[in-house]
């Protein structure tokens, strides 16, 4: 069955994996990995030595990976993976910190445009690996049919491994996925184990929440700091073309939202009393509204009519149940 | 209805056509939508039921013509007695004559003869063209007058005139046997189940001739039935009243007996001999009223209908009050109306046929003949003596009780078939039409609380009853006397806190057991042991009292009176208790606890009092209560949910008792289930082994400015405020008050991170998130900000759905229930029962549980045509009947929850619109399917989506609609005797695949403590166990309350990885299907998991939504292969052509062993139905 199986699809190397049996499943299994030369659309550096894979299996890890391109081509070649999640989750808060990200809209937009490319030192970024908080899960999963960009050594390992993959075909033997070459102890188990770390992990220790809650708080109350002070150098300062910027925060304290919305809303009513009392006021307003009742009155007797119309359609609808 | 007709013409369009349209809409609307819509789909039933007379009854004049002309060939012959004369024919033509039990005395020695009838009509619906396609059978009824010359004044004694009826019959019979030999079957059968009165039923036989059969498709298959009457006005009226006692001969033994010479009244038998007489009398009336009132006829059909679905009919068996019973009511009350009228025509006769059917549903619906004798016309007799034998609606013009076919109970139940629809007319938000004439509303198992079946032959005691049943046979004596007796112990008004039955019905059979007979038989006697069928509707308040007060035992006469008869009625049961105020009453104290067993209770014992039945088991049966037993749900049940709601109440004095919070603490809302008496499983506060089970509650606080303006910071800022309050609450209650700090399984930073368990050592144990009003303006302004990207906008949109939900409307929804729960009793268990059946169809991880509330909420809001359900059986069928005819497809579920239940017609409009556009934008179903709306909550996806996905999805919804259809099915055809466990026995045949689970496991998984890493406690564990063992009970904590089940944490997964790629939930390529975790101590054993079916071979690309191998020996095979050999870089060309052609499937082997490797030990074993 398995020998039909086609070597490429396009530009895709396809290499099947052998997954052995388990004793809920005490079966045989292949699964198929699609394999090319990464080449995205934004080039970046390191393309030549990467290999783009799609269809990563859902336990996959960064050992599993490496023990798959150490069974192909021998050890030394894999220097990292990364996996679709991962980098969709850099993008989602736009390649910026945790901090960057939390601060408000306008305030964001001010130290962008004003913090020419800050470079971060290690201080800070200490201080923000720990506001961040504690994972709830010993090790994640992929989701299925997700893809991973795989960095080798050199460009010559690319080379090897589409060559090691045709290979495989013909010899049929199927390199193991999970198998040996994968160190059991570095690799937090999945299963039972797993999902009882997880209901563990969900309590972080207190002390280490209430820390991170801390270095969070402190980090957001410097940036929004900076912030103001940006916005307040720019409400004293004209630029080139001599205009001054216009920022939040005046010389009255900044109005609440809650305010300002309770504000909008009182006006709205008041708006809205005023054309209350004005309706009904002349007698071409009663006119034009009885016309206009009696023609919803014609229109909402049609739709009634479209509908049973519809219904009608619908066999049976009208004969009583037996 | 329009006060100025004048100024109307000025508001009208000028131009003709719209104005006619504008008076048509205004003539058919009443004002709201509703009613116009209620008339225009019943003049579309009335279109759709209407039989084409000349197609349907082909050739059914010609017949009649013939029968006519037959029978008025019949030879005449004079005098001869009546048992020689019946031997004679029964001899000569190997028939049977049609006796009326008892058959005449040897003795009789008047005469019989026979003359050409005097004449011939046709009376009923066929002439009225009143006949409808769904009847169950068609017929058209002939009356042959007898002719004065045979009869004799004083016939109306001692079944004389009906012997003399029986033998005519048979001549006829004989004769047309002879002459339709061929042509038609003949038969006898009872006019409307009446034994006093054979008929002969001839019936056509079919086309000899296949093809012409075919033509002629739309003949019906109907039959002709032959009804010898008296002349009009023959027997004198006044010897005829209800009183009269006619029927003495034959009853000579048991005069001796009794040692009375008096003979109790026949008052059924004196009303059938006054109808036989009066056919041609109601023939004039019904067509006079015809001709005077446009809409009579249609106004008769939906009548019709409207009997039909609640199972009444002419017949006695059927309740005796039929289309004829209606439209000589609706006739006279267009006519002259009741006596109290002053003789002035209720109802007019230009009303239309909708009108009509309203006022006459308004007109049952307050008047109950079973109680008060109702008159029509001008006459004033006084009737109250007869009420005692049954119920009465004089029709002083002929002088006939038209409900005499009726019983007390069956009159009782129009009554309140009439209130209910009434209340279902007056509702004018609600679709009036379905309930009114689609549904089918006689369905015991639906209708009554209680059914219990007693075999009449077990009753001992057989002395007459005061009241006489002639010819109604012994079934009929005896459940009137169970009918008088249990009306009087369940329905006692005068019994402190009120009736415990709201309506007490018997189905009694007919004392025969087919309804035709052919000509040489007799007709077949009823099968022995045929039950008396008694329905009880409890009002559930009163049916729980376990203390029934009586009379007051007082000094004076008159309450000793009372007394004496109290405890004549009740016998030994009855005890003097002395009550508070000083008061001593006549009590009874019954033992069961349940309203159903004390209704059981009370019904063995005065049964087994007064009648001597009900002692064994065997005698009475009881159906309907083993559906809560199966949940095991007790009365005692909802003093456990009081405990909580008791609990919370203390946790929030608690959490308001703590004085050093930056912010005042505004609400604190409950949001689950427990608390609000709705889950599945009690609340339980003990210890148990797998940790607490936490409530979740959410607070808000007091509006404050210095909520950070974004929402990261604003969760981060919630983690800091849980924190505080957990050690402040450690700290105002040491010891007492355990406190952790959890993470959600957040996905972004935006969403809410954590929550703060508080564990009271009582074991109540609360899950706490906290609202900030800033959060959802922050959210509702991304998803309006046009600057961002489209995601970010979906994703707030999302969030801020899901924010809505937690904080906004759990909270509005835990309110609404909580208070519901109290106003209808049956609806908590009814919600439990609910729950427990998607359970165990494996469908709890589909259905959020507030969805599921909303859809037993329904039943109870929206009850028609029946009443509130007021027991968890009743409440628990119908919301199945519900969900297997709901089409979801086109239908919204509105529920109104407003307080005064008033949603405005346009906001039920406008939600109907909303799912009509959703329908067009999505009609594949992927992001809407169920459509749920609220009074409080309009959108119709609060409740039905999670995280932007349909939940249920399609594939689900339709396997509810199919499970609850088959499971209404299976209660339409076995009624009472279902065993109700069938519905809840799962059928593991469906599912692809079957995951069996690890009990074992899944138990360690439960527990987890703070000290101890699961990893190595699960690797290395017993080793540890057996090394520490005496350690273990004292230094272990108890353990975490747990985040989340295990199998729900593991099937979110799978979700999450299978799932989102598709987008909506249940598009993965595979589903799920799951009961809930807290059903049963250790959950249940299997998961099932059907393959998507959408998900075929396809065309490879790149981003596939999961799993997929090539397909091997394709059509491309030797291609690629060649090409592998040629070289890697072949031209690119040919490789694009490859990438669309090579196809790939689903690798379904591989992703069954990807979940094999997440659930690792989790799964004992996976079974694989196909692959």
């Amino acid at each position: 069955m398995a020998s039909n199986i086609p070597s490429t699809i396009g530009e895709f190397s396809v290499l099947p994996v052998s997954i052995p049996p388990l004793p809920s499943f005490p079966k045989n299994v292949v699964h198929y990995l699609y394999v090319r030369r990464h080449a995205p659309k934004i080039p970046t550096p390191t393309d030549s030595r990467s290999l783009f894979v799609t269809n990563v299996p859902v336990d996959s890890t960064e050992a599993h990976l490496r023990a798959l391109v150490t069974s192909l081509v021998g050890t030394g070649r894999f220097e990292k993976v990364t996996f679709e999640d991962e980098s969709k989750q850099e993008h989602s808060l736009e390649g910026k910190s945790i901090i960057d990200a939390a601060q408000p809209v306008h305030a964001a937009r001010l130290l962008q445009a004003h913090i020419k490319k800050r470079k971060r030192d290690d201080e800070e970024a200490q201080e923000e690996a720990a506001a961040r908080l504690p994972s709830t899960w010993t090790r994640p999963l992929r989701r299925s049919g997700s893809t991973a960009v795989v960095l080798l050594a050199d460009e010559k390992s690319v080379e090897q491994v589409l060559k090691a993959i045709a290979k495989v075909h013909k010899t049929k033997k199927y390199p193991v996925w999970g198998g040996d070459g994968l160190p059991d102890s570095k690799m937090p188990p999945l299963g039972p184990v797993w999902l009882k770390s997880h209901n563990r992990l969900s309590f972080p220790d207190p002390s280490m929440l209430q820390a991170s809650v801390d270095a969070f708080s402190t980090l957001f109350a410097r940036r929004e700091q900076e912030a103001a002070e940006i916005a307040k150098r720019l409400r004293n300062e004209p630029d080139e073309d001599g205009f001054v910027t216009v920022t939040r925060g005046g010389r009255n304290a900044p109005a609440s939202r809650t305010e300002a919305e309770e504000a909008k809303r009182r006006m709205l009513e008041k708006e809205n009393k005023k054309k209350e009392e004005l309706a009904n006021f002349y007698r071409f307003q009663l006119r034009e509204r009885k016309k206009a009742e009696a023609a919803e009155l014609l229109k909402r007797f049609d739709e009634d009519r479209k509908k049973l119309e519809e219904l009608r359609a619908k066999k049976g609808k009208f004969v009583p149940e037996a | 209805m329009d006060a100025a007709p004048a100024k109307r013409r000025k508001i009208a369009h000028p131009d003709g056509n719209a104005s006619i349209a504008l008076e048509a809409a205004q003539a058919a609307a009443t004002g709201v939508s509703r009613a116009r819509a209620f008339v225009l789909e019943t003049e579309e039933m009335l279109d759709s039921v209407d039989l084409d007379y000349s197609e349907a009854f082909d050739g059914a004049d010609a017949l009649l013509h013939r029968l006519k002309g037959s029978i008025e060939t019949i030879p005449a012959h004079d005098a001869q007695p009546l048992l020689d004369a019946a031997a004679k024919l029964e001899k000569k033509h190997k028939l049977k004559v049609p006796f009326p039990s008892p058959p005449p005395p040897q003795n009789s020695n008047y005469k019989v003869s026979f003359a050409t009838p005097a004449q011939f009509n046709v009376v009923g619906s066929y002439v009225a063209k009143t006949m409808v396609r769904t009847q169950s059978a068609h017929g058209i009824d002939m009356i042959v007058v007898l002719p004065e010359s045979i009869l004799q004044e004083k016939d109306y004694l001692d079944l004389r005139y009906f012997y003399k009826r029986a033998y005519y019959l048979a001549v006829v019979a004989a004769h047309l046997q002879k002459d339709l030999k061929g042509e038609a079957t003949l038969s006898y059968e009872y006019h409307n189940g009446n034994s006093l009165l054979p008929v002969l039923s001839v019936k056509p036989n079919g086309e000899k001739d296949e093809d012409e059969k075919k033509k002629k498709k739309g003949v019906l298959d109907y039959r002709i039935r032959i009804i010898p009457c008296a002349p009009e006005s023959f027997f004198p009226r006044q010897k005829l009243h209800l009183g009269a006692g006619l029927v003495r001969k034959h009853k000579e033994g048991e005069q001796q007996a009794n040692g009375q010479p008096a003979t109790p009244a026949t008052p059924f038998y004196n009303s059938t001999l006054v109808a036989e007489s009066s056919y041609l009398q109601y023939l004039k009336l019904l067509r006079q009223t015809e001709k005077k009132c446009a809409a009579f006829r249609n106004a008769c059909i939906l009548g019709r209908i409207w009997l039909q679905q609640r199972g009444f009919g002419s017949d006695v068996s059927k309740g005796g009050f039929g289309y004829f019973e209606w439209a000589v009511l609706l006739a006279l009350l267009l006519q002259g109306g009741p006596a109290d009228t002053k003789g002035a025509a209720p109802l007019s006769p230009s009303l239309s046929s909708t009108q009509l059917f309203k006022a006459l549903i308004q007109f049952l619906s307050v008047t109950n003949f079973a109680e008060k004798p109702c008159v029509l016309g001008q006459a004033k007799p006084d009737l109250a003596g007869f009420i005692e034998n049954g119920p009465i609606l004089w029709d002083s013009a002929r002088q006939l009780n038209i409900a005499f076919k009726m019983g007390p109970w069956s009159a009782d139940l129009l009554h309140q078939h009439a209130r209910w629809t009434r209340k279902l007319l007056a509702d004018g938000a609600v679709d009036q039409f379905q309930p009114t004439f689609i549904l089918k509303a006689d369905l015991p198992t639906h209708t009554y609380d209680l059914v219990a079946r007693m075999d009449p032959e077990k009753v001992s005691e057989a002395a007459p009853d005061k009241v006489a049943h002639e010819a109604r046979g012994r079934h009929w004596q005896v459940g009137h006397k169970v009918y008088r007796i249990l009306r009087r112990a369940l329905s006692d008004k005068n019994m402190e806190g009120g009736e415990r039955a709201r309506l007490i019905h018997l189905k009694v059979s007919p004392g025969f057991s087919s309804s035709s007979w052919s000509l040489n038989e007799k007709p077949q006697p009823q099968k022995a042991g045929t039950p008396i069928e008694i329905g009880v509707l409890f009002d559930p308040l009163n049916m729980a009292r376990t203390v029934d007060r009586g009379p007051s035992a007082g000094p004076s006469a008159e309450e000793k009176e009372t007394c004496e008869k109290f405890r004549r009625f009740w016998g030994e049961k009855s005890e003097l208790r002395r009550f508070g105020g000083d008061t001593i009453r006549e009590t009874l104290v019954w033992s069961a606890q349940t309203p159903f067993d004390l209704c059981e209770e009370i019904m063995r014992y005065i049964l087994g009092l007064h009648l001597r039945v009900g002692q064994l088991q065997d005698d009475i049966v009881f159906y309907g209560r083993s559906l809560p037993a199966l949940l095991s749900i007790k009365p005692s049940d909802t003093a456990l949910f009081n405990v909580a709601r008791k609990t919370f109440t203390s946790f929030e004095r608690d959490l308001r008792d703590l004085e050093d919070l930056p912010l005042r603490i505004r609400h604190v809302n409950p949001i689950c289930p427990e608390l609000r008496h709705s889950s599945l499983k009690t609340p339980s506060f003990g210890p148990s082994k797998s940790g607490p089970r936490p409530m979740e509650v959410v607070i808000s606080f007091e509006a404050s400015g210095k909520w950070p303006e974004s929402l990261i910071a604003i969760q981060r800022t919630k983690i800091a405020f849980l924190l505080m309050i957990g050690r402040l609450l450690e700290r105002f209650k040491p010891g007492e008050i355990r406190t952790h700090v959890g993470l959600d399984d957040a996905r972004y930073e935006t969403e809410n991170l954590a929550f703060l368990d508080v564990i009271y050592a009582s074991g109540a144990c609360f899950r706490v998130r906290i609202q900030a009003d800033l959060e959802e303006s922050l959210l509702e302004r991304q998803t309006k900000d046009k600057t961002t990207e489209q995601y970010l906008r979906q994703r707030a949109s999302t969030q801020l759905a899901s924010f809505r939900r937690t904080f906004v409307h759990l909270p509005l929804h835990t309110q609404y229930i909580t208070t519901a729960t109290t106003r209808f009793p049956a609806l908590s268990p009814t919600i439990r029962l609910v729950k427990h059946w998607f359970s165990v169809h494996k469908l709890s991880n589909h259905f959020p549980p507030e969805l599921l509330e909303l859809f037993v909420l329904h039943t109870f809001l929206a009850p028609y045509p029946w009443d509130v359900p007021s027991s968890p059986t009743t409440g628990f069928l119908r919301t199945l009947l519900f969900l297997a005819r709901w089409d979801w497809r086109t239908d919204p579920l509105i529920i109104d929850t407003s307080l005064n239940g008033e949603l405005p017609a346009q906001e039920r409009q406008a939600i109907a619109t909303r799912l009509d556009a959703w329908r067009k934008l999505d009609p594949g179903m992927q992001h809407t399917v169920l459509f749920v709306a609220t009074a409080h909550e309009q959108s119709g996806t609060m409740w039905t989506s999670v995280d932007g996905h349909p939940r249920p999805s399609k594939v689900v919804a339709a396997r509810m609609t199919a499970l609850a259809k088959s499971a209404a099915r299976v209660i339409r055809e076995q009624g009472v005797d279902l065993d109700v466990r069938r519905l809840f026995v799962p059928s593991l045949k469906e599912y692809d695949v079957l995951l069996y689970l690890n009990t074992k496991v899944l138990k360690s998984a439960l527990r987890t403590y703070i000290t101890v890493d699961p990893a190595t406690e699960m690797n290395g564990g017993k080793g540890q166990e057996i090394k520490f063992k005496n350690l273990a009970p004292e230094t272990v904590e108890p353990p975490l309350p747990v985040a989340q089940h295990p199998v729900d944490v593991l099937l979110k997964q799978l979700s999450a990885v299978y799932d989102s790629a598709a987008g909506a939930s249940g598009t993965g390529p595979l589903v799920f299907f799951r009961s809930d975790t807290t059903a049963t101590e250790e959950g249940d054993k299997v998961i099932g998991a059907v393959w998507n079916p959408t998900l075929v071979k396809r065309k490879w690309r790149v981003n596939l939504p999961t799993s997929y191998k090539p397909v091997a020996g394709g059509k491309d095979e030797s291609e690629d292969e060649d090409e592998d050999e040629d070289e890697d870089g072949s031209e690119r060309e040919k490789e694009r052509e490859g990438e669309g052609r090579v196809e790939v499937e689903v690798n379904r082997e591989g992703i069954l062993a990807e979940v094999a490797r997440i659930a690792g030990e989790v799964v004992e074993r996976i079974e694989v139905k196909g692959l």
